[in-house]
């Protein structure tokens, strides 16, 4: 199985310099607005999930269920491209700085590739 | 099928496959909230300190957005196999046709939006000749109903490639 106890320490590693990246980009100027795209990140792979348990995956003639699944799919990409626009709408209206700006979005950009590639390695072990 | 076409050059082999429409469907997602996170910029922008002018966006800027995002919603709301209804025997009661009126309505809900927000950029902003920060508030809200539009395109394009998978799966 590819999720050995190695994956695990390094996405948790990689988790770990993403959450500093983003505390660092909020406690450097005292300005706690980037903490924001942790929450958008952290909200961002939910819909996916909640929508995939509502749809039923065995009937392809109903398009009911595939409506659901699309809505959250929808959302999803919202919400990614909301994690970076949003340091860029806080930094260009000067509520945050710019190096605090790059910070953040890298530091977000890490956390959601941990989140993503954590469910990636352990929904394949769960399956059926 | 394939003597059904009806241009000389043949869609592409990946337009069909399901991993190209759940592409497309995140790709609308995200156009969308580029959109709206543009619109929220101007906004933020205008309330921020870097605004130099007394001009503000009020709530007349956003009628366009909101007429964009209800048209959106109505468009995509819709059944798709209902709008070719008429020559199936089930569907009494001309469902095609009030499918194909709210659909006219959406439609007409999108492009009012985006004619709107042009309406206010020239009326508001290019016509008293603001200079260039003032501007972009008209620009931003331009460029979001226009993403708007974009990604409900694309969303409905993802949408009607669907049409063909299910049916080579029900084969």
């Amino acid at each position: 199985m590819a999720a050995g106890l190695k994956t695990i320490i390094a996405l948790s590693f990689v988790l770990a310099i993403g959450f500093l990246l983003v505390i660092l980009s909020s406690a450097l100027w005292h300005n706690y607005l980037p903490f924001l795209v942790v929450a958008t990140y952290v909200l961002a792979p939910l819909p996916n999930f909640i929508c995939g348990r509502c749809a039923n995956p065995d009937d392809f003639m109903e398009s009911s269920g595939s409506a659901i699944v699309d809505f959250g799919r929808f959302c999803t990409g919202f919400l990614v491209v909301m994690g970076i626009a949003l340091p860029a709408l806080l930094a260009h209206c000067a509520l945050i700085q710019y190096p605090a700006m790059v910070m953040s979005i890298i530091g977000g950009l890490l956390i959601y590739g941990t989140i993503i590639s954590f469910t990636m390695f352990f929904q394949e072990e769960q399956d059926f | 099928m394939s003597s059904h076409r009806l241009f000389r050059f043949p869609k592409p082999q990946w337009l069909n496959s399901p991993n190209t429409r759940t592409a497309g469907v995140y790709l609308a997602g995200a156009l969308f909230s580029l959109g709206f996170f543009f619109f929220i910029d101007a906004s933020t922008y205008s309330h921020s300190a870097k605004n130099g002018s007394d001009v503000h966006i009020k709530f007349v800027d956003w009628v366009p957005g909101i007429c964009s995002a209800l048209g959106m919603l109505v468009i995509n709301s819709i059944e798709k196999t209902r709008l070719s209804a008429d020559s199936f025997s089930y569907s009494g009661s001309g469902v095609a046709w009030k499918a194909r009126l709210v659909l006219f309505l959406g439609f007409a809900l999108m492009a009012g939006g985006l004619a709107g927000s042009v309406a206010v950029l020239v009326l508001k902003y290019v016509v008293p000749e603001y200079p260039f920060p003032t501007l972009y508030f008209g620009i931003a809200n331009v460029i979001a109903n226009g993403l708007i539009m974009l990604s409900s395109v694309v969303l409905w394009v993802s949408q009607n490639m669907e049409d063909d998978y299910t049916y080579n799966l029900a084969l």
